[in-house]
Parts: C-alpha cells; sequence; structure tokens
C-alpha cells in the first residue's frame, strides 16, 4: 500500500509544476490533475517574466544605465519572441536557466551603440556571471547548528561550485557606482588588469571581491581533498595567512569545509 | 471606529517626494533601507513605519537568523504591528522557489503548521503579528477548507491580526466568476487591522486583470468604503504598490483617492 503524500509534498509538486517547464509538460505532473492546466501555464509564464524582470533589473543595472547610449534596455528581452521560446525548458532559479537568459540579454545589449564604452563586453561578462553565480537551490533555513561540522570545519576546504573568478583588462569596480549616479559622458574605468570572485552565500547573497594571486590559488586549490598543510604548502602561505583567507573565502561563499574523516 | 491613518508603501526612487509630503501618515517597509539612500534617515524622522518585508513562509518554523532579522527591523522602524503573509512559495528542500507571492493548500495540516509557526513567531516579537491574504490565480484540488473559512480558523488560534488585501480579494472573486461583496462578505473582517488597496492591470501572460503598481479604480475604491466599514479593528489603508515604474503623481493621487472616499 503507498504511503499517504503529505499536503506539503503536494504544495512541493505544484511549486514544482509552476517553477518547472519541463515538469509541467510532464505526464509526472499531468496526469495528478491537481489543477487546470491552462491556468496553471499562464500563471507559470507570468512567473517567469516576473522572476527574471527581478533579476535582470538587479543584475543587469549597470547596462540599463548605459541604455540611453546603448539604446538597449537589459530587460527588453523579456517581451522578445527569444525569451518565449525559452518558456519550454526554463526551470525557475536553475543554473542553465539564468545562463539561457543571461545570454539573450547579452546579445541584445552587445547589438547596440556600444562604440563610447570599450568595456562594455567586460562590463557584460561581470553582470552575466553575477546573475549566473545566483542561480541554484538556496537554504531557506538555518535549523539546528550542526555541532559536528563546526567541530570538524578546518578539515578540508572545498570550491562552493558556481563560483567565478573572472579576469579583467578595465578596473570596472571603479566605474560602477559612477554609472549609477548622474552623468553626461560616458564613465570610463582605468585600463588595468583586474581579477574578481564572484560567490554567493548558502542563503543566496551574491558577494564580488577583488582577488590576489595568492587568493586564487587558494580557491583553485581547494578540492576537498588537500589538507590545510598542503594548501598552505601549495599556495606558499603562513598558517595565519592561510587562516586568514580562508576565513575571507568562507565569508565570500566560495569555499566551504566538508567534513573530514 | 478611531481615525484611520493613510498611507503608502516606501519607494525608494520617490524618496524625495516622500520626504516632502504632507498627505500620508504612514509608510509600510517591503526592503530595507540601503545603506546609501539619502532620504531615509528624513524618512524615518518623519513617518510612522510599518514592517512589511519577507521574513519567511510561515508553513515552516522561523529560524533564528530570520526571527532576530524580524526582530532588528521592527525595532528600527518602531512598527505597530509586524505583517507577513498566508504565503508558502519555495519548496521544503529549496530547490524551487516562485520568487512570488502563492498561498498554500487550504487543510488542516496547513492550518497546524501556519497556527503552530505563527504562534511561535508571535511569541518572539515585541509587536502584534498581522498575516496578509494572497491570491491564488487556479484552484487546486487538493485544498479542502474555503479559504475564508481557513482564515478564520487560524485567527481564531492564534489572536493574530488580519491585514485585509482588497484587490487580492477582488480578484479570487473575479477568477471564481463571483461577486466581490458576497465573496468578501465571508472573510473575518472583525480581525482586521489593516487594509491594502491598490489598482489592478489586464495581464499578457494571465489573459486577465492582476495586482499592478497603478491607481485603484473608482470601483475598487467602493469595494474599500464597504469593506472598511465592516472592519472595526481596521487601524490603517495603504496603498499597496512598490515598483521602480509607479511615479509619484500616481503615489500621492492614489492616497489623496483614499483619503477622500474614506472622508478622512
Amino acid at each position: 500500500m503507498p504511503s499517504p503524500v503529505s499536503d506539503r509534498a503536494v504544495q512541493d509538486t505544484i511549486i514544482r509544476a509552476l517553477a518547472d517547464a519541463p515538469f509541467r509538460g510532464s505526464p509526472e505532473w499531468r496526469l495528478q490533475e491537481l489543477a487546470n492546466q491552462d491556468r496553471v501555464d499562464r500563471f507559470a509564464r507570468f512567473l517567469a517574466r516576473h522572476f527574471y524582470h527581478e533579476r535582470l533589473v538587479h543584475f543587469f543595472k549597470y547596462s540599463r544605465a548605459l541604455a540611453r547610449t546603448t539604446g538597449r534596455a537589459p530587460e527588453a528581452i523579456l517581451t522578445n519572441p527569444g525569451f518565449a521560446a525559452l518558456f519550454p525548458t526554463l526551470v525557475l532559479g536553475s543554473r542553465a536557466s539564468a545562463v539561457a537568459v543571461a545570454r539573450l540579454v547579452v546579445d541584445h545589449v552587445r547589438s547596440g551603440a556600444t562604440a563610447e564604452i570599450p568595456y562594455m563586453e567586460e562590463l557584460l561578462s561581470y553582470e552575466q556571471a553575477m546573475m549566473v553565480v545566483e542561480s541554484g537551490a538556496r537554504v531557506w533555513s538555518d535549523g539546528a547548528p550542526d555541532v559536528t561540522k563546526r567541530k570538524n570545519q578546518w578539515s578540508t576546504p572545498m570550491r562552493v561550485e558556481g563560483t567565478m573568478l573572472l579576469d579583467l583588462t578595465y578596473d570596472l569596480p571603479v566605474v560602477l557606482p559612477r554609472l549609477l549616479q548622474p552623468w553626461t559622458e560616458v564613465p570610463q574605468p582605468p585600463r588595468e588588469p583586474t581579477r574578481l570572485l564572484i560567490a554567493r552565500s548558502s542563503h543566496g547573497r551574491v558577494s564580488v571581491a577583488r582577488t590576489t594571486t595568492s587568493i586564487a590559488t587558494l580557491f583553485e586549490l581547494a578540492d576537498g581533498r588537500k589538507s590545510l598543510e598542503d594548501l598552505a604548502r601549495e599556495a606558499g602561505l603562513r598558517p595565519a595567512e592561510l587562516e586568514a583567507t580562508l576565513a575571507g573565502l568562507v565569508d565570500l561563499g566560495a569555499v566551504r569545509f566538508s567534513v573530514g574523516s | 471606529m478611531a481615525q484611520l491613518m493613510v498611507g503608502a508603501f516606501y519607494n525608494p526612487h520617490l524618496g524625495p517626494q516622500l520626504a516632502e509630503a504632507t498627505t500620508i501618515d504612514h509608510l509600510a517597509m517591503a526592503d530595507p533601507p540601503r545603506a546609501d539612500d539619502p532620504c531615509w534617515p528624513r524618512i524615518k524622522a518623519r513617518y510612522k513605519l510599518l514592517l512589511h518585508d519577507y521574513l519567511g513562509q510561515l508553513s515552516e518554523p522561523l529560524d533564528e537568523r530570520a526571527i532576530e532579522r524580524a526582530r532588528s527591523l521592527a525595532e528600527l522602524y518602531r512598527t505597530p504591528w509586524v505583517a507577513e503573509h498566508f504565503q508558502c512559495l519555495h519548496t521544503e528542500d529549496g530547490t524551487y522557489n516562485l520568487n512570488y507571492v502563492f498561498p498554500p493548500l487550504y487543510t488542516e495540516e496547513f492550518l497546524e503548521r501556519f497556527v503552530t509557526n505563527a504562534n511561535a513567531l508571535k511569541a518572539r516579537i515585541d509587536q502584534p503579528l498581522v498575516m496578509e491574504n494572497i491570491p491564488g490565480f487556479f484552484d487546486v484540488t487538493a485544498s479542502r477548507i474555503p479559504e475564508a473559512e481557513w482564515l478564520r480558523r487560524f485567527f481564531e488560534r492564534t489572536d493574530v491580526g488580519f491585514l485585509l488585501d482588497l484587490p487580492h480579494v477582488w480578484l479570487e472573486a473575479h477568477y471564481h466568476g463571483a461577486d466581490p461583496i458576497a465573496f468578501l462578505a465571508e472573510f473575518p473582517l472583525e480581525r482586521v487591522v489593516e487594509v491594502h488597496v491598490a489598482g489592478v492591470e489586464q495581464d499578457r501572460d494571465l489573459q486577465g486583470p492582476w495586482i499592478a503598481p497603478a491607481a485603484p479604480a473608482d470601483a475598487m475604491l467602493e469595494f474599500m468604503v464597504h469593506a472598511v466599514a465592516r472592519c472595526p479593528q481596521a487601524k490603517a489603508v495603504t496603498f499597496d504598490a512598490v515598483s521602480p515604474s509607479l511615479s509619484a503623481d500616481v503615489l500621492l493621487s492614489s492616497v489623496e483617492r483614499i483619503r477622500k472616499a474614506l472622508g478622512n
């Protein structure tokens, strides 16, 4: 005899149907006949447009500020056929959908008048990275503290999946706040090699940090298998430097600690 | 009934106009103020502020982090009450998230969940809790209890206040082919502390009306007058619109029209 399904599980099924287009089209969902399919489809399209509108306005705000020069507002893609064509595959919050929607924006903005903005390509890479890093399941509740993990937390540091390192030829962080202020001539950043680390906390907060070579090296070495001693040796860091750097990476959400055996 | 406060939501892009406005009694806060918001000090000094943020969905218990955030915002705003929604918008494991208000199933299990978790939250905050109704665009066969009855039973077991969102009721009535006045009569209006009023507009995806950052139509204002007359404990009416596309003119004129309709 099958075990009874809780109402909470049914609610989860409905939420998934609204968020996950392939599931919404599957027999697994349709055969349950939980709701009028036409209404569900319409509400799902509404939710998808709302979901990505919020993200485009937030993550592409610098391109949006430049729209009076480029003639391309990022959120305009939400009413284009390209976005409608994604509907059957969109899964709200998934990385693949974030990549697909961000790509539409990048192509749209790139096709505008960008001659006065030599750093436009890098700006779009930055904004695209922010949006993609933000995607993915998140922790909604901390629950009870896990004493076991805390005790072992300095065992084996591991890169958090989805964290990105971005190498730029312009110092973008210098110009970003100026783009959001009133301007007459397009603000320009200094041409200076800049490396940024973009990470997301488990609760969904996206952070950006300038990154030195030693931080980037440590981040790339943190594969969840190397001990602290291995990392210190390979990254050429003293124990105190290693601890401070790791603490910074953990705060950023770029590195977490797996429980050591 | 005591004199009703008439207010709106704080829209940071309208900060300069709101800081100067003289016809608004209160501002509801949907998000914490940005650290670089130049108008915030004046807004905070000038207005009674209502906490109306997303604290968490009460289908699950709020964790310590969420409770501390609620307490901290309540203290910052000196809010007379703390608002949350009857919503369940992300899956229990966090994999799927609608990022938009969505009602729970109206069942005994969800009633128990919301009663338990609202009582737990109420015990941890220093201000009264009020809960807002959320519209459904479609019916779910697994919902077993009429929404109004479910809400009535919730309020009886929690003694929480009711934040009555009138456009939400109007939309539900519309999509059920019901008369909004008759639909409203089923709700526990004696529990209402605050009323939300806003406009609705045609939505291309829904192929019908939905909540919009727009001025309320005259019919909505008439609906409000009808409702408020039946809410003896109501203390505030709020123009419910938060959007970068909202203009100062729409916000200020909507508050003015609400005030005039109420004879306030």
